[in-house]
């Protein structure tokens, strides 16, 4: 596992070069919708996904639907979305046909692939005219990205673990009988920018001073927090190792409807707002790139947003969309003005910049 | 026999019988061959900063990578935690490994043999991630072990998610391959050599001690380099078992590599470690003598 | 202060009494076997004895009882007087060599020399000095620094001695040290224990399947056969006048034949076999033979006279004729195998020693065989009656 991660992630620079040109020129030569019919229908489109009621979600809503629609199979690759990363980059990079069609990721790691131009312009999407500013992603031209949902880092909790009602600052985590009893993601992610505030700062400082963030997290880490990623939230809610946690709504919901007592709130500070999106990779043969843009202009309708949605709890970018039932008016679907003013938003340049930073920042504090 | 044996002198002829030996070395050089070349592309990743504007790597070679990986806290502390965590699990799985590998070596009983072989099997038929997930479940919250603690009226205790419980998963990992190692070395120690030191004075620790220990040091040796290289570059367990605050060097690099997409930072740590698991291998080597792994002639 | 010459402790004096070892009813079994089975013996200071017998007799199953890795199931071992079960081998003194040396192969040959006295803690300052002597005395004078895979088979076998020796054991116990080795170094290594252990005046107990090494070194012999002690006497009598007819049958080239008892006068014994009437001498305990009852005897073929001339034979007391059916030329003397019309008997083996100047016969050559009453011995039946020989030698 590891020797394969290793060998996939040697890009030889100068083989970059060559292949980058060689495509850059191709995509200069191309004439978009030159058809006058349809191209040729490929067997199947390779959609990446996370697994679980993620995929389940995307396959009710879209991808069956388009199959359905256009004759098209879709296959899901599980790949962790990190892992897919460094193999479409060395991919590209070596002018060889990329391993996905469609890689299904968060807005910053497809910023990051925007940025280093491995992902194809989308610009031409008809259904785009008809989606909320969300689909647009920020400080980057075109759309290398189409977001098609966003989603709240929420502050989850066991309404038994607070017997005097739900807590109502990221402070109250600090309490002594939560120490080893709360969990955030192992980079810290979504919970940086609530820090700052916690800690005194304040969020137009980011990334210039962020010293009140890492303060307020010095301080979490007397906490001995738990570490982990999406699956563990959920697991650890399950088997009762936590009380609270700073993770995306939807892994909540999920131990929510697995039985488990959860509940969550946007605290005063506020949380993290963030989103995903779907992208394409350069170097697909021409028609299979012109159906891969169909599935993405499908999954851009309200029909295929509503299923899709409704697995995953979460708003949609298409106007018109319906909340689920259980999460009408709750704060981690946020659908009016009035519900965005407590979340937080980071434009994705200045995340995709100092992340990294961020990341072993966090790392340093909690794993000394 | 004879055309055959003429036919054999055209294609094969005997001049060439002396490359023989060289050609079956032709493998292995390749293999060789293969991992320095991998490691000239990491070597040549690791001289190169990543540019978060494009996400590519700078074009001219730089030692910022090897200064911040040795400047970084970060870096130094999960080093230490990997070097300390690794003679620490080298040390305790040997201690362990010991006695187990001379009880099945030397009971009298087939039966108790058999059975100390299939408890050394059955774990490799079930792998290091499974592995520590079943400890998961098992040391857990509401596992197996704090469900026992609650029949006698003991308070959940937090048995995961720590050091401890991270060296406990690689000591229990590691056991069999120890185990393994050791088995071979202690049957080719005669019985008779520990009858002899019995009759010659010795008590069971002086001859444990003078003739066993000094006999059994290929296995000795051996084992703890397997042990020593596998806990040094470990990932699952501080990844399942640790919750998060326990990461190794591996932890650290696939971070690099898959998390903030800096390969110049990842192949830094990588050759780091490299370099830390060799120097270290050369040191107990040199400390015990090559020979002890039975390499080279006797002298 | 320690003498300088002579180093080495003398043989103990005739006065003292007390038996060295001493072994009382000791049986031992193995899931459900018995190994060795109500053996008594008693050997006195500075003795060497030889316990031989057959693989699987529970010799040395005896031996590893006296040495202290095995715990007898019943009776009681004493060394010097002290009984010793409950003694672990480490406490008890005995130097042993064993069968296939056991020599630590880690260190040198003055190390594997040194290694019983750093164990009983003796002076280390003392320790090279007398670990040298020792080399000396087993012909390895300045051989201590070479390592044991650095050593000829003959060398190893002395760093062993050395080894089980220079802690002055009150016992020293050999089990098949010499087995492996070939005939000649073997021989050589015979007498090589004999001299060391005359020197030393050590009591020692030896194990061994052949017979030229019991007969060769011993002061005293011990046959086992089946967990059982059959005879304890010295070479000589071991030999010319076997106990039972197992012993008879395991030293020398032995001749069996069977008949039935015609007469009893003291030790002469009438036997009929088939039409011969023969004497012989009662063998072992007496008092077991019946007129009228089988009885087995057995001669040895060194005893037995050959000659075509029937006058020649004259005086011998059993007279019988025969025809020569093999002729095995062994060098130093020829084997004759010679068919007789005596029942129940395969062809009787016959020595001629004198190779040079007497007739040879061929296959075919009719003979006369005769013998003298004294070195026939005669034994109650055996319950089987054609127990096989064991192999000569190793």
């Amino acid at each position: 596992m590891k020797g394969q991660k290793f060998d996939s992630t040697v890009v030889l620079r100068r083989t970059f070069l060559k292949g980058a040109a060689a495509f850059g020129g191709a995509a200069a030569l191309r004439v978009p919708h030159a058809f006058a019919q349809e191209p040729a229908k490929p067997a199947e489109i390779i959609v990446r996904a996370w697994g679980g009621s993620w995929v389940d979600s995307l396959k009710a809503g879209v991808s069956d639907p388009f199959t359905a629609k256009t004759g098209v199979a879709v296959r899901h690759d599980l790949t962790e979305d990190n892992e897919i990363q460094p193999k479409v980059w060395a991919a590209v990079a070596q002018g060889r046909v990329p391993p996905i069609h469609i890689n299904w990721d968060t807005t910053t790691n497809a910023t990051k692939s925007a940025l280093r131009g491995v992902t194809e312009d989308l610009s031409d999407l008809a259904n785009l005219k008809n989606t909320t500013d969300l689909a647009k992603p920020v400080g980057l031209d075109g759309y290398p990205i189409v977001n098609t949902y966003g989603y709240v880092y929420v502050l989850a909790f066991r309404p038994e673990a607070f017997p005097d009602g739900p807590p109502k600052s990221w402070k109250d985590l600090l309490d002594p009988k939560f120490k080893g009893r709360i969990a955030f993601y192992n980079d810290g992610i979504g919970f940086h920018f609530p820090a700052q505030v916690a800690g005194g700062g304040k969020l137009e400082d980011i990334p210039g001073n962020m010293q009140p963030a890492w303060d307020f997290i010095a301080k979490m880490k007397e906490q001995q927090p738990l570490l982990g990623e999406d699956p563990d939230f959920t697991a650890w809610f399950q088997r009762g190792e936590i009380d609270a946690a700073c993770t995306i709504s939807t892994n909540a919901r999920e131990a929510k409807k697995n039985g488990v007592n959860i509940d969550w709130v946007v605290p005063a500070e506020g949380a993290k707002f963030d989103t995903d999106g779907l992208w394409i990779p350069k170097g697909l043969p021409e028609n299979e790139l012109y159906w891969a843009k169909e599935y993405i202009n499908f999954a851009l309708t309200k029909e295929a947003q509503q299923v899709w949605l409704d697995g995953l709890g979460l708003p949609g970018v298409v106007p018109g969309v319906n909340p689920p039932a259980d999460l009408a008016d709750d704060p981690s679907y946020p659908t009016s003005e009035e519900d965005f003013k407590n979340l937080i938003r980071i434009s994705s340049k200045v995340q995709v910049e100092n992340e990294s930073e961020w990341f072993s920042k966090f790392k340093s504090i909690m794993q000394g | 026999m004879d055309a055959l044996e003429a036919a054999a002198a055209v294609v094969w002829p005997a001049r060439f019988a002396a490359a023989v030996p060289y050609l079956m070395l032709a493998p292995a050089v390749l293999l060789v061959g293969l991992l320095v070349i991998g490691l000239a592309y990491i070597g040549d990743t690791s001289l190169r900063t990543l540019d978060t504007s494009t996400f590519l790597l700078s074009d001219d070679y730089t030692l910022a990578n090897y200064r911040r990986a040795l400047s970084e806290s970060l870096f130094r502390t999960v080093a230490a935690r990997s070097l300390q965590a690794s003679l620490i699990v080298t040390a305790v799985t040997l201690l362990l490994a010991f006695p187990y590998a001379y009880l099945m070596v030397r009971t009298p009983s087939a039966a108790l043999r058999k059975l100390l072989l299939i408890a050394l099997f059955l774990p490799f038929f079930i792998g290091q991630v499974v592995r520590a997930y079943g400890w998961l479940i098992i040391l857990g919250n509401q596992g197996m072990v704090n469900d026992a603690l609650s029949l006698v009226g003991v308070a959940p205790l937090r048995l995961l998610y720590n050091y401890p419980s991270v060296l406990f998963g690689l000591i229990q990992y590691m056991l069999p391959f120890a185990v393994l190692m050791l088995a071979p070395a202690l049957t080719a120690i005669p019985e008779e050599l520990e009858a002899a030191a019995h009759s010659l004075g010795a008590n069971w620790l002086r001859a444990f001690w003078h003739v066993v220990l000094p006999l059994a040091r290929p296995g000795l040796v051996g084992a703890g380099l397997v042990v020593l290289t596998l806990t040094l570059t470990d990932f699952a367990m501080p990844a399942i078992l640790g919750g998060g605050s326990q990461d190794f060097i591996a932890n650290a690099i696939y971070d690099q590599f898959f998390r903030t997409s800096d390969q110049g930072l990842g192949a830094t740590l990588a050759l780091l470690l490299v370099a830390a698991g060799s120097l270290l291998v050369g040191l107990v080597l040199y400390l015990f003598g090559a020979g002890t792994l039975a390499m080279g002639r006797r002298r | 202060m320690e003498r300088m010459k002579p180093a080495f402790r003398q043989p103990q004096a005739a006065e003292d009494r007390q038996a060295a070892v001493s072994v009382r009813g000791v049986s031992m079994v193995y899931d459900g076997v018995h190994a060795v089975r109500d053996a008594s013996f008693d050997l006195a200071q500075g003795k060497f004895l030889t316990i031989l017998g057959p693989s699987g007799s529970g010799k040395t199953t005896l031996l590893r009882l006296i040495a202290g890795f095995l715990e007898p199931t019943s009776g009681e071992i004493f060394i010097n007087g002290r009984a010793v079960s409950a003694v672990p081998p480490h406490r008890r003194s005995i130097g042993m060599v064993f069968q296939k040396l056991a020599l630590f192969p880690h260190m040198t040959a003055a190390q594997n020399v040194a290694f019983p006295l750093k164990m009983r803690r003796r002076d280390a300052r003392t320790i090279p000095e007398r670990v040298e002597r020792y080399l000396e005395l087993v012909r390895l004078g300045g051989l201590g620094g070479r390592r044991v895979h650095e050593l000829s088979g003959g060398q190893q076998q002395r760093v062993a001695i050395a080894r089980a020796l220079v802690f002055e054991p009150d016992l020293l116990l050999l089990d098949e040290p010499l087995a492996a080795l070939d005939r000649k170094l073997r021989e050589e290594m015979q007498l090589e224990f004999r001299r060391i252990q005359r020197q030393l005046g050590v009591t020692t107990i030896n194990v061994t399947h052949d017979q030229r090494e019991a007969l060769v070194v011993s002061d005293e012999v011990i046959v086992m056969e089946a967990g059982m002690i059959e005879q304890n006497a010295s070479p000589l009598d071991t030999y010319r006048a076997p106990a039972t007819s197992f012993v008879a049958n395991f030293l020398g080239v032995t001749n069996r034949l069977s008949g039935v008892v015609t007469s009893l006068d003291g030790d002469r014994i009438g036997l009929l076999a088939g039409d011969h009437l023969m004497v012989g001498a009662a063998a072992g305990p007496g008092g077991s033979l019946q007129i009228g009852a089988r009885a087995s005897a057995a001669i040895r073929a060194e005893q037995i006279r050959i000659s075509p001339d029937l006058f020649a034979l004259s005086g011998l007391e059993t007279v019988l004729s025969g025809t020569v059916s093999d002729v095995i030329f062994e060098g130093d003397r020829v084997v004759y195998e010679i068919l007789t019309v005596l029942p129940e008997t395969g062809p009787l083996r016959v020595f001629d020693h004198d190779v040079g100047s007497r007739r040879q016969y061929r296959a075919g050559d009719a003979v006369h065989l005769g013998w003298n009453a004294r070195d026939l011995f005669v034994y109650k039946a055996d319950p089987e009656p054609a127990a096989t020989k064991p192999d000569r030698g190793d």
